[in-house]
């Protein structure tokens, strides 16, 4: 794309747009022309009956990835629609999803190779040829893997879905580091799930239609809504979209009798569809809900209808409660230091969260006795404290002994009962490979897998990586203190990051920036960064190596997703790859060439180009395991085939028998799933729906197939004693090595504790004596909340830059005329032109605040104010003064500010008046079991400027 | 340049200023509905049918106005209706709309107003979506000078760009601000200064295929909501009602009480926009 390049300080364009095109000026419109060349409405109008047509596809301008179809007119994209035959969005598409052809057409897209040619952050590239770029990566790479091992080397491939042909390049490559975003996401949040079912995320039954066996043997679509209580603590469906079927749900469940309660220090736009909002202090989840627990199990009467909390049935199919509320209990007897009051008492629980005993106990009782009801806890309430974990695991209980999970209308861990995929490409046998290396002298042999930095360093039980904390393991190196590598040391030279922008999102950014520009000598520590993406974020102006990547409506994929049953999505292409880009597959397959050729023994062409010719033929061997999962619950899916075996296969094809049952396996094997069967149906499969999957084992994963309330446990089986429970590998490593991993012993812990624990979150003087201190000179707990952009990455997007969202993004801009820059050729290139910002035009990121705390300040919304942590990490931003929010809270936007690359657009422009809440995140500030960043666990105060 | 364009501003407007704008009696032999409807009505999607034999929703509308079309003209009434209870104020139909009719930076035919109100905790916030009322006595189309604008025997009001002069009168008039002025920015003006492709492909509104393009309508015209007229007549729905995240947007006939917007409209909850106008719109709220 050529950029306008004038000598003239001002084009005619500008002038009109300076001046405003008011009334006056309708007569300046002549002036309009500018050497564009219009394609006749005869012409358009022929060309769009001939090539005109509608591409079923999934998105990617958000995680929730919905079925959308596509118009694409004489090879453009022209509009973006929902796939009505998806169950998850429907016919339905979003702000976001809708704006994504401003993401794929944007002139501010990265559009061919690049090599830095200033230092890293100076945004100095020049354009390659793709040969060029695949030689120097490939050559550093190996150089690298000869010196330091291919686990000195970490792909880092933001999405989801799409990740698996980088990881299936790394890990044949050597190196165990794979990773995505999840780990900077919300991981506290699904740590519950986790441990007691083996799966990640509970919604509230909420998808429709569901298509359900039908006693006639018929399958037909339920439409009907059960729910009568859905409980949202810190998750705002409305807004972060994740699971797209809960914004339709919650209101049609609402209408359908459905209560609403949402639980949150901000109106979300959740918020405003609930009969209660209930604005807690922030990272007081788990205390709310221990107070929950406490008054359910204080005041159930198995006798009495009105207080019969409890649906005892739940020990059918569970173990290890006895145990579970022996902890619990022993806690409610002790003090709490800070105000004298017994633990999980509605007292205790009021002073703490700001919500009055009596609420609490209302809310309780509300929860108890009213059934099918789904509680359900989000990102940022959870996620984002340190002691998230601590909620999520109360929040799995109140749901299983509330008989709630699995019952129609009631709550789903949709991780476990989600189609499967990736399968063999997602390369995990690569790193089943065993290699030696010198530890302390001696030589020794193990899994590729047994060198990860987290699993066995620091973070043996983040089984989602630690993202967050790599800037200080690209400083200091990772040791290995667990499994056959104990002792063994490594630096992390190789740093590829894909979809993603860790600068702004993976914790504190100033850590961020040092990490990836610390140098030893004249070499950066991280000799090798490179960024592949579709948008340049500012993780990218860190690169020496940039890839286009194709946009996601020019590449294949498959859409990961998490209904309530198993659908999958196909990600197809719809448009011509543009620039210069190349596809995931494409980028695999054309890197792997290059280190086959360089000589790289592990990369081999039986395992890349031979095996997957074609980029379809890599997705269909994704497909291979869909839907994979156990044949379960009522009504029974397909009631021909034996319960409990493993289904594989087309819906048609299992629906109409052709099908072989292999009772040695228990699986029953149809034919298999393929890019060209999901084409032929619309881009979507669906397999039926049943609910009480957890009976007899069903879809639960965890060892003992039942819920788990003990996660180390001992069982006798054969007469052999055998330690199992989610927590019971990482403790067996940690007795072997004898030491306990630094963050838990943060905590006084010695292993992972088997059953019930608690500890406080960090940086907040209302619940953690240690912060006591802090109250009155920071008198703000600062939160995170998400705008439509949804993450760091569409805030180029002009049209959702326009609409405002949620107190947080507002059109609050002054007036500015600005020197355009875009990416060019060689990276941000000033285009020469100048754009005119009228005030109020334009959404930017802000701080909202309670009014009244604003007038207290004296402040005005527009104001500019410095928010400083007692760290003395400092972000500025104007205030947006709302009736929206708690009195003592301030919310920031995730991404919405401080935004350094001019690859953002207009965002950028602002980015000396909004703030970049990562500014102000604590760098050290991990949750103690799975490392993830504490970004809600800030404290600040604020200065007017 | 646009020498039509100066011809119009420089003689209609003035002569419309000068005689009294024709009223828009026999104005439907002139502005005849456009017809691509044919045989070739878009086919219902096929849905598993539901438990109690209903139907998805989209397939329900469509086949309601699938039905509609076979009838003369001016038997249908297309109306609107939007379940305030269900927006979840995703702009979803914001931005389809946008896309649909190839809108220009600053137009939105139906944006999504947020309103909030109250003092915490007690607060909250309401999310209504504007199309065009395309009310019964539309007070845009008595002011316009040259008759450009006319409701037409579906009772959608439309816009003949070719005969609008930009004056902007309708624009003033409108009670609901559901009309704005095509100012002649594209999204490229703002990133990067060359125009996106899809900038460049033919708006379908009105079954025109008009290429947007300076000195030529509807750049310096009024424009509107027509409900996606040019949709409508081939069996689809507009594009905001397909697009509602939250199934809150129901279209269809309102002459047919068959039809789900229909049945939607005896329920005692349902409010229209500035009622005491007069204006008599077929836009109505579920709240």
């Amino acid at each position: 794309m050529k950029t306008q390049n004038s000598e003239k300080q001002l084009s005619r364009r500008d002038f009109l747009k300076l001046s405003g095109v008011g009334a006056a000026s309708l007569a300046a419109l002549q002036g309009l022309g500018s050497g564009f060349k219009p394609i006749s409405a005869a012409a358009a109008r022929a060309a769009l009956q001939d090539n005109a047509k509608y591409v079923y596809t999934s998105c990617v301008m958000c995680p929730a990835e919905c079925g959308i179809k596509v118009k694409v007119e004489n090879g453009v994209a022209s509009a973006i629609y929902g796939n009505v035959y998806g169950p998850m969005n429907t016919n339905g598409v979003c702000g976001k999803g809708a704006s994504g052809l401003q993401m794929v057409y944007n002139a501010n897209r990265i559009k061919y190779p690049m090599i830095r040619v200033g230092e890293r952050g100076e945004s100095k590239f020049k354009r390659v040829s793709w040969d060029e770029a695949l030689n120097y990566i490939a050559d550093k790479l190996i150089a690298l893997k000869k010196k330091h091992g291919a686990e000195c080397a970490i792909m880092d491939a933001g999405d989801v879905t799409d990740r698996d042909p980088y990881w299936y390049l790394f890990r044949a490559f050597g190196s165990p580091h794979v990773t995505e975003h999840g780990a900077i996401c919300d991981t506290p949040r699904r740590h519950g799930p986790k441990i007691m079912f083996g799966g990640k995320r509970v919604e509230p039954d909420v998808m429709r239609p569901v298509l359900v066996r039908q006693p006639d043997g018929s399958l037909k679509n339920d439409y009907s809504y059960r729910t009568k209580l859905i409980i949202y603590a810190g998750w705002n469906p409305f807004t972060a979209t994740r699971i797209n079927y809960e914004s339709r749900g919650t209101v049609e469940a609402k209408l359908a009798g459905a209560k609403i309660i949402v639980i949150d220090p901000a109106l979300s736009n959740t918020a405003t569809k609930a009969d209660q909002w209930i604005p807690i202090r922030p990272g007081t989840d788990p205390d709310l809900f221990a107070a929950i627990l406490r008054y359910i199990l204080e005041n159930n009467d198995d006798n009495d209808p009105f207080r019969r909390y409890i649906d005892w049935s739940f020990q059918e199919y569970s173990q290890g409660w006895d145990e579970f509320l022996a902890a619990f209990r022993s806690r409610w007897y002790k003090k709490d230091p800070l105000n004298g009051l017994k633990y999980f008492s509605l007292e205790w629980a009021a002073e703490r969260t700001g919500i009055a005993a009596d609420k609490i106990a209302e809310l309780a009782h509300t929860y108890g006795i009213t059934k099918p009801a789904a509680l359900v806890w989000g990102m940022n309430g959870i996620g984002h404290h340190y002691n998230g974990y601590v909620a999520s695991i109360i929040g799995t209980v109140l749901n299983v002994i509330t008989g709630n999970m699995e019952v129609p209308g009631g709550a789903i861990d949709t991780e476990l009962v989600k189609s499967d995929k990736g399968g063999k490409a997602k390369g995990e046998d690569f790193v089943k490979r065993e290699v030696t290396r010198k530890v302390n002298g001696q030589d020794v042999t193990g899994k590729i897998e047994e060198l990860h930095m987290d699993y066995y360093g620091d973070w043996p039980a983040a089984w989602d990586d630690v993202v967050g904390d790599y800037p200080r393991r690209f400083l200091e190196g990772v040791t290995l203190r667990y499994g056959p590598f104990r002792g063994y040391k490594y630096p992390i030279k190789a740093f590829f990051m894909r979809t993603g922008n860790p600068v702004i999102t993976g914790s504190n950014t100033a850590h961020w920036i040092e990490a990836l520009t610390a140098k030893d000598g004249d070499e950066y520590r991280v000799e090798l960064v490179v960024y592949i993406d579709t948008p340049m974020l500012e993780t990218g102006l860190y690169a020496d190596v940039i890839l286009p990547e194709a946009s996601y409506l020019e590449r294949m994929a498959l859409s990961d997703i998490y209904p309530s049953h198993q659908v999958i999505y196909l990600r197809d292409f719809v448009i011509d790859k543009l620039h210069e880009s190349k596809t995931q597959y494409d980028i695999m397959i054309a890197l792997a060439q290059k280190l086959h050729e360089k000589g790289d023994p592990d990369i081999k062409p039986e395992d890349f180009w031979e095996k997957f010719p074609t980029e379809e033929d890599f997705w269909n061997e994704a497909l291979k395991v869909a839907p994979g999962r156990a044949h379960a619950g009522v009504p029974l899916p397909y009631p021909k085939y034996p319960v409990n075996y493993k289904l594989i296969g087309t819906p048609d094809s299992l629906e109409s028998g052709k099908a072989t049952i292999d009772d040695e396996k228990k699986v029953v094997q149809g034919e298999y799933v393929t890019a060209q069967w999901l084409r032929e149906h619309n881009g979507v499969a669906i397999w039926p729906m049943s609910w009480h999957r957890f009976n007899n084992g069903g879809v639960l994963k965890t060892a003992s197939k039942k819920v788990e309330f003990v996660w180390d446990y001992e069982v006798e089986k054969d007469g052999e004693k055998k330690r199992q429970g989610q927590y019971s590998k990482y403790n067996k490593l940690i007795e072997a090595a004898g030491e306990t991993p630094f963050a838990i012993a943060k905590l006084g812990w010695k292993k992972y504790e088997s059953t019930f624990y608690w500890f406080e979150t960090v940086w907040n003087p209302y619940t953690n004596p240690d912060y006591a201190k802090y109250k009155d000179e920071y008198p703000f707990q600062v939160v995170c909340g998400r705008v439509h952009h949804a993450m760091s990455g569409t805030q180029l997007v002009d049209w959702l830059g326009r609409i405002p969202t949620e107190d947080l993004w507002a059109p609050l801009n002054d007036e500015r005329v600005v020197d355009e820059i875009v990416i060019g050729e060689n990276g941000p290139t000033p285009s020469g032109r100048k754009v005119q910002l009228a005030k109020g035009s334009w959404c930017i990121g802000v701080i909202q605040m309670s009014a009244s705390d604003g007038r207290k300040l004296g402040l005005q919304t527009g104001d500019l104010v410095e928010l400083e942590t007692p760290l003395g990490h400092k972000t500025r931003g104007k205030v947006n003064l709302v009736e929206t929010i708690r009195p003592g809270v301030l919310r920031v936007a995730m991404g919405a500010g401080g935004r350094f690359s001019p690859g953002l657009g207009l965002t950028y422009d602002f980015r000396d008046v909004t703030p970049n809440a990562n500014d102000l995140t604590d760098p050290e500030g991990h949750s103690p079991i799975m490392g993830m960043p504490v970004y809600a666990d800030i404290i600040a105060k604020v200065k007017k400027l | 340049m646009p020498q039509n364009l100066l011809n119009k501003f420089s003689s209609d407007v003035f002569a419309g200023l000068v005689a009294p704008a024709l009223k828009p009696g026999g104005l439907e032999a002139v502005h005849p509905a456009f017809s691509i409807q044919g045989d070739e009505l878009t086919p219902i999607p096929d849905i598993p049918e539901g438990i109690n034999g209903e139907k998805h929703y989209i397939q329900r509308m469509m086949e309601d106005l699938q039905r509609a079309l076979q009838k003369p003209i001016e038997q249908r009434k297309w109306g609107m209706l939007i379940d305030l209870r269900k927006c979840t104020g995703c702009n979803g139909c914001n931005i389809a709309c946008v896309t649909e009719n190839k809108l220009p930076p600053g137009i939105s035919y139906r944006p999504v107003m947020t309103e909030t109100h109250g003092t915490f905790p007690n607060v909250s916030r309401r999310f209504t979506p504007r199309p065009c009322m395309q009310c019964e006595e539309p007070p845009c189309v008595d002011v316009c000078p040259v008759n450009a604008t006319w409701k037409r025997a579906d009772g959608i009001v439309a816009i003949d760009y070719d005969k609008c002069i930009g004056c902007r009168y309708c624009i003033t008039a409108c009670p609901y601000a559901a009309r704005s002025f095509d100012a002649g920015y594209f999204y490229g003006d703002f990133n990067g200064g060359e125009r996106q492709p899809y900038e460049l492909l033919p708006s379908p509104e009105y079954g025109e295929e008009r290429v947007r393009e300076e000195g030529s309508s509807p750049i310096g015209n009024a424009r509107k909501c027509n409900f996606c007229i040019h949709r409508i007549e081939r069996g689809e729905l507009p594009a905001c009602t397909v697009s509602c995240f939250g199934h809150a947007t129901y279209f269809g006939d309102l002459n047919d009480p068959q039809s789900l917007v229909s049945e939607l409209l005896s329920q005692p909850n349902v409010m229209r926009l500035k009622e005491e106008l007069g204006t008599n719109p077929k836009v109505y709220y579920l709240v």
